[in-house]
């Protein structure tokens, strides 16, 4: 599946040892290429797939530090881009998963965010915006799309006031994690929640960690069961 | 009579019976497929009925053949109704609200052709068909003239007993039978084995009868019984066709309801998967403020809102009610507004909440452009709407006296409506953040 052409691209380019490399798996084959010749320049891509096997084959193979994986996807058994991520994340420890979606439906994204992506971002955004998520991904970070933080709102109760008394809770959110979902559903980018909330960014990556964290393990049915039936737009 | 619709000269398509009727809407149906005056019709049926049973069976026939008007309903002229097939990529159980304009949907410009029910509002809400209790009149009229037949027999008039008694009593059966296959048909009643019973205990009826005629005749040889065997199944088998014909239209029907509505699901996957997919590559590729991305995102937006249909919670969806204001934004001025919503609310929306939204979403279009923010929050005790731009930004103070937009339309808006308003820096100090907030009474809505 490695593209001969990418492949010496990158080298020719500035090799930098902080490049970041990434799989594309998308079935759509417009999207592929167009999003690679979008990404950032010190992205470098090592392959693509169009369906979950192929998916998984790459991903086990070239071993890439971020794969952007879309949510729908043909082949496999039928579970999509959370079948790769359960097939190929023991296979491939170092790489994280940075989910691609179109649809928004909130069922998609939380079972591709509960089979273990590291973030999810929707396909409209920028080649920039990919390419940023994919470093702050690779940089240990939980991507979230407002419309991610506002369903995580949504779906932990948080509007209806219920708030975790101690940390560990996994099926509420404390009161600072609110905040900063709250923040990131105004659009608010990490940086900016920081300063608005008077911490330190690394405070507020720490916070959607947790978050993420939570929406992983939290057995709240609404995460699964109503999740399908409200749709996320 | 109020039945009939008046003169409605709508050519349908095909000949199907109305649900106003006052029979069994054959003649109404026949008179509105062929145009011709009902009551004239009627009177022709009446008059061919007294020519030798002739207009009953043409009746009868008719009966047997034509389709209700709700079945064919069912079959594709209901665009709107509980029929509609959901978008398969939902998964839910979720259906269009009524009063929902399907964007672009073409199936309701191409079903409001012949057939639909479309002027009639009295005619497609009534659960049941109002008729006549024509079955048991006949019924009763049966049992009255056996009386009156058994009295007059005593009182020494000479009456073919031996063949009216079979005849009123094959006839009950069969009205009896049809009756039953009637609801069996419809599932009105309860399903039970006991309508089963009913339905074979009315057709031993119409056997018994057809019996009762070689019985009570004179003489009776083996050429008799063999007659009479034959009468029975042949009886029968008139009475149960009807049935066996609807049932098996029936089965046709619904394997073409299913078949349509695999072949939508199909049609909202594809266009899912292509068309959606080709509309965040415009998008990426044309870059966020051009007019082609800008044109993409409001296909986009409308497609989306017709194939996840049934994301709306409650009867007015504050949500969806910005995204529109977002398109329209979007359509006039080069941003790009993202609407995010939490919570839902289940009540009335006052207008001047959704007045200041759309005032400070202009605002921000026409002061700011780029991206704009719109962030709803419903809980149970208020609505919040922040909206955030991040143009040059600008404080109150600035703003001349005279300038009515922020102060006017949203400011002195939302305090008349109880809310508050303010205007403050957006993130990280750039742009313009207007939250407004509208408390909401709470006992209206504990659950």
């Amino acid at each position: 599946m490695t593209d001969p052409t990418t492949a010496s691209n990158t080298d020719t380019g500035t090799d930098t040892p902080c490049d970041l490399t990434v799989v594309i798996v998308d079935d759509h084959s417009i999207f592929r290429s167009g999003l690679r010749s979008e990404l950032d320049p010190t992205l470098r891509v090592l392959g693509e797939a169009a369906t979950v096997d192929e998916a998984i084959a790459v991903v086990v193979a070239t071993q890439p530090r971020v794969v952007l994986l879309d949510v729908h996807l043909p082949g496999g058994t039928g579970g999509g881009g959370a079948e790769v991520i359960r097939a190929a994340a023991p296979l491939a420890p170092a790489t994280l998963f940075l989910a691609l979606s179109v649809s928004d439906a909130a069922d998609d994204v939380v079972t591709v965010i509960r089979a273990g992506a590291r973030g999810y971002i929707t396909k409209s955004a920028s080649g920039a915006e990919v390419s940023d998520a994919a470093r702050r991904v690779a940089g240990g970070d939980a991507v979230f799309s407002p419309r991610l933080a506002g369903f995580v709102l949504d779906a932990f109760g948080a509007v209806a006031g219920e708030t975790a008394a101690t940390t560990d809770e996994l099926d509420r959110l404390s009161a600072r994690e609110q905040e900063v979902m709250r923040l990131i559903a105004r659009g608010y980018a990490y940086k900016e929640v920081a300063s608005a909330l008077f911490i330190s960014p690394k405070t507020v990556e720490t916070h959607v960690s947790a978050v993420l964290r939570k929406l992983q393990l939290s057995s709240r049915h609404e995460l699964t069961a109503w999740a399908t039936a409200r749709k996320l737009l | 009579m109020t039945l009939l619709r008046p003169t409605d000269p709508r050519f349908t398509g095909h000949l199907v019976r109305p649900r106003l009727r006052i029979v069994a809407g054959v003649c109404a149906g026949f008179a509105r497929h062929s145009g011709l005056p009902v009551t004239f019709v009627r009177t022709v049926t009446f008059v061919l009925a007294l020519c030798g049973g002739a207009g009953v069976l043409l009746y009868g026939w008719l009966w047997a053949t034509t389709p209700d008007e709700a079945v064919d309903g069912a079959a594709g002229s209901d665009p709107r109704g509980d029929r509609l097939p959901k978008a398969a990529l939902t998964g839910s159980s979720t259906v269009l609200p009524d009063s929902r304009p399907l964007p672009g949907g073409p199936s309701a410009g191409a079903d409001a052709g012949p057939g639909a029910p479309d002027g009639a509002p009295a005619d497609a809400d009534p659960a049941e068909p109002r008729r006549a209790p024509v079955t048991e009149i006949l019924l009763g009229l049966a049992l009255v003239g056996t009386a009156g037949a058994l009295i007059a027999n005593r009182l020494g008039a000479d009456l073919p007993l031996d063949a009216i008694i079979p005849a009123i009593v094959a006839l009950a059966g069969t009205g009896l039978a049809w009756r039953q296959f009637a609801e069996l048909r419809s599932g009105a009643g309860p399903r039970s084995s006991g309508m089963l019973v009913r339905a074979l205990g009315a057709l031993v009826l119409v056997a018994l009868g057809i019996l009762l005629f070689f019985v009570t005749s004179e003489n009776p040889n083996v050429w008799t019984v063999v007659v009479a065997a034959l009468s029975v199944l042949v009886g029968v088998a008139v009475v149960v066709a009807p049935w066996a014909v609807r049932l098996t239209r029936d089965l046709s029907d619904e394997r073409a309801a299913r078949e349509r509505e695999a072949g939508r699901a199909e049609m909202a996957a594809h266009l899912h998967d292509s068309v959606l997919q080709t509309l965040a590559l415009i998008q990426q590729k044309a870059g966020p403020h051009s007019d082609a991305a800008r044109l993409a995102r409001a296909q986009e937006r409308d497609l989306r809102d017709w194939l996840f249909t049934g994301a709306t919670n409650g009867p007015v969806d504050l949500a969806a009610e910005l995204r529109g204001i977002a398109t329209t934004v979007e359509r006039d001025y080069a941003v790009h507004v993202d609407v995010v919503a939490v919570g839902s609310v289940d009540r009335e929306v006052p207008d001047a909440l959704l007045a200041a939204a759309r005032e400070a979403i202009l605002n921000a279009a026409r002061h700011a452009g780029g991206s704009v923010s719109v962030y709803v929050e419903s809980s149970p005790t208020a609505i919040e709407v922040s909206v955030t731009d991040r143009g040059p930004g600008f404080s109150i103070g600035d703003i001349p006296a005279d300038r009515m937009g922020v102060r006017e339309s949203i400011l002195a808006r939302m305090q008349r409506a109880g809310g508050t308003a303010s205007v403050r820096p957006g993130p990280g100090g750039t742009g313009t953040e207007i939250r407004l907030s509208l408390p909401l009474d709470s006992q209206e809505d504990t659950p």
